[in-house]
């Protein structure tokens, strides 16, 4: 009975989460305003500051915090869409009536994941290469990526849930997730910072980020319910 | 019951104009600290505090709000607190920052207190844009709510944040064996006459906007039933 | 603050500061009054 209730309940994730991609890529809405708005910033922070433009000891300093900033900027472009299309076409009454909510928001969450990895896999190594920033630490890298990249997808999807349902979408979405991911901002700068310069601490800063991964899951999952069904 | 209200209120008329005239003539000057300019820290202190103890108890609202049935009261309560708590912020922070331009020299300087308090001013003013968002009253209770406990969880972070990028100025860091240890019992006195003082008056105004919303609300709700 | 007295007279603040205060009473009190007789008001049909 309860492997049952587990499996539909997968089953349902799974197919939420197969549905965005299948429309995702009938309009590659998000996929093109990611690309598009990665590479224009990254055409311009690369013009301004490159090789040449700043030093190393300047670079491994304002750089990580350019890199987050993009993927902020982009990821608010980007993952929104997920909620408010579904108001927008007026498919979230059935969705409300198909779906368990949290079923509901994991597919969802795990759409925003694999978006989101896919933004930082395709900029990164550009990032890395205009730039030419050596990394000491390349664990250390990826992991700030991994949990800073989870962080901006959970608290997009719970903060998008919210906000389709009010008016004057775009403005509010940034204006609600500032100062939502502002502490994960700063850890994941911080760690960033860490991994290229090769600081000690970065294990403290990455358990922080967890910790605060962890935390917004948890918030979300309890709050998602009521975020949903009227 | 109200002229006891009556009572209490002139009560908290006579405490803070206690502690006003104590803030002045009864605790002694501060050492080490320009001229009068210690003076301001009896209503800082105080505002600050009652400002964070207005966030927690919106924070408290709005759970009760989610997890607690769902009762417009506790709705009405979390926006009149926000509010209530920006208003409390704001003059906080405008305190501190004159006494910052005497002591320190600057207006500003983004002591890691100065950056929490603009981090909370600019979470609850997103919380009221979100709020005026939301024609309908149940759902802009709901969403406002979710909001609103979402940021009660990310904040702690703050705390492992900011300390390590941005060094304190603030006297309880700073001079912390003078002002924390052997505060001057005058002055100490004062301070917390004034914070129990600023929280009474908190959550009179906290009642009474809450009320008069609700009256607000059922005289809409008629006028459409009217037609 | 270098050319200013920042130590000057106290008494004047102190009164600015108690007019403010009473000012802010005052207009609570109206208010209370008012929401009461709004409170009365609903209760009669």
């Amino acid at each position: 009975m309860v492997s049952r209730r587990v499996s539909t309940w997968t089953a349902e994730a799974a197919a939420v989460f197969a549905k965005e991609w299948r429309c995702e890529l009938r309009t590659r809405y998000a996929l093109n305003t990611l690309a598009l708005f990665t590479f224009t910033t990254l055409v311009v922070v690369s013009m301004s500051l490159g090789p040449i433009g700043i030093s190393l000891a300047q670079g491994s300093g304002v750089l990580p915090v350019l890199l987050w900033l993009i993927l902020l900027f982009a990821s608010a472009a980007g993952l929104p869409r997920a909620f408010v299309h579904e108001e927008e076409t007026q498919t979230a009454t059935a969705l409300r009536l198909a779906a368990t909510p949290s079923a509901l928001f994991c597919g969802k969450l795990a759409y925003g994941l694999t978006l989101v990895a896919a933004l930082e896999a395709l900029l990164t190594p550009l990032y890395l290469a205009a730039m030419s920033l050596a990394i000491a630490s390349p664990t250390l890298l990826v992991a700030a990526l991994a949990a800073g990249g989870y962080g901006l997808a959970a608290g997009s999807t719970l903060v998008a849930a919210i906000i389709a349902q009010a008016r004057g979408k775009g403005t509010l979405f940034a204006v609600l997730s500032f100062p939502v991911f502002l502490p994960l901002l700063l850890l994941a700068v911080e760690l960033t910072g860490k991994a290229v310069a090769g600081q000690p601490g970065g294990g403290v800063t990455l358990v922080q980020l967890v910790l605060y991964d962890a935390s917004v899951t948890v918030a979300s999952l309890m709050l998602f319910p009521a975020v949903w069904n009227p | 019951m109200e002229s006891l209200k009556d009572t209490l209120a002139w009560l908290l008329w006579l405490w803070i104009c206690a502690v006003v005239l104590g803030a002045f003539y009864y605790a002694p000057l501060a050492i080490g600290f320009i001229g009068q300019s210690s003076r301001i820290l009896f209503f800082h202190v105080p505002m600050a505090w009652t400002a964070f103890v207005a966030f927690i108890a919106a924070g408290v609202s709005s759970l009760r709000y989610l997890f607690g049935g769902r009762d417009a009261r506790h709705d009405r309560a979390a926006a009149a607190a926000v509010e209530l708590g920006l208003v409390f912020g704001v003059l906080a922070t405008i305190s501190g920052a004159l006494w910052a331009r005497i002591m320190w020299g600057a207006y500003w300087n983004w002591d890691p207190r100065q950056t929490s308090i603009v981090i909370a001013l600019v979470f609850y003013g997103a919380y009221l844009a979100l709020r005026d968002a939301i024609d309908d009253g149940e759902r802009r209770a709901r969403l406002a709510a979710a909001y609103a406990v979402l940021g009660l969880v990310v904040t702690p972070f703050f705390f492992f944040v900011l300390p390590r990028i941005t060094y304190s100025l603030h006297p309880e860091s700073v001079v912390n064996t003078r002002f924390k240890v052997d505060m001057e019992p005058r002055m100490l006195q004062v301070l917390l006459a004034g914070s129990a003082g600023f929280t009474a008056l908190f959550f009179w105004m906290l009642n009474l906007r809450s009320r008069l919303q609700a009256r607000q609300e059922i005289a809409e709700r008629r006028e459409l039933e009217r037609g | 603050m270098p050319g200013t007295e920042v130590g000057g007279g106290i008494g004047w603040v102190a009164v600015v500061n108690l007019v403010i205060w009473t000012g802010l009473f005052l207009y609570l009190r109206r208010l209370h009054g008012k929401v009461r007789r709004l409170e009365e008001m609903e209760k009669k049909p």
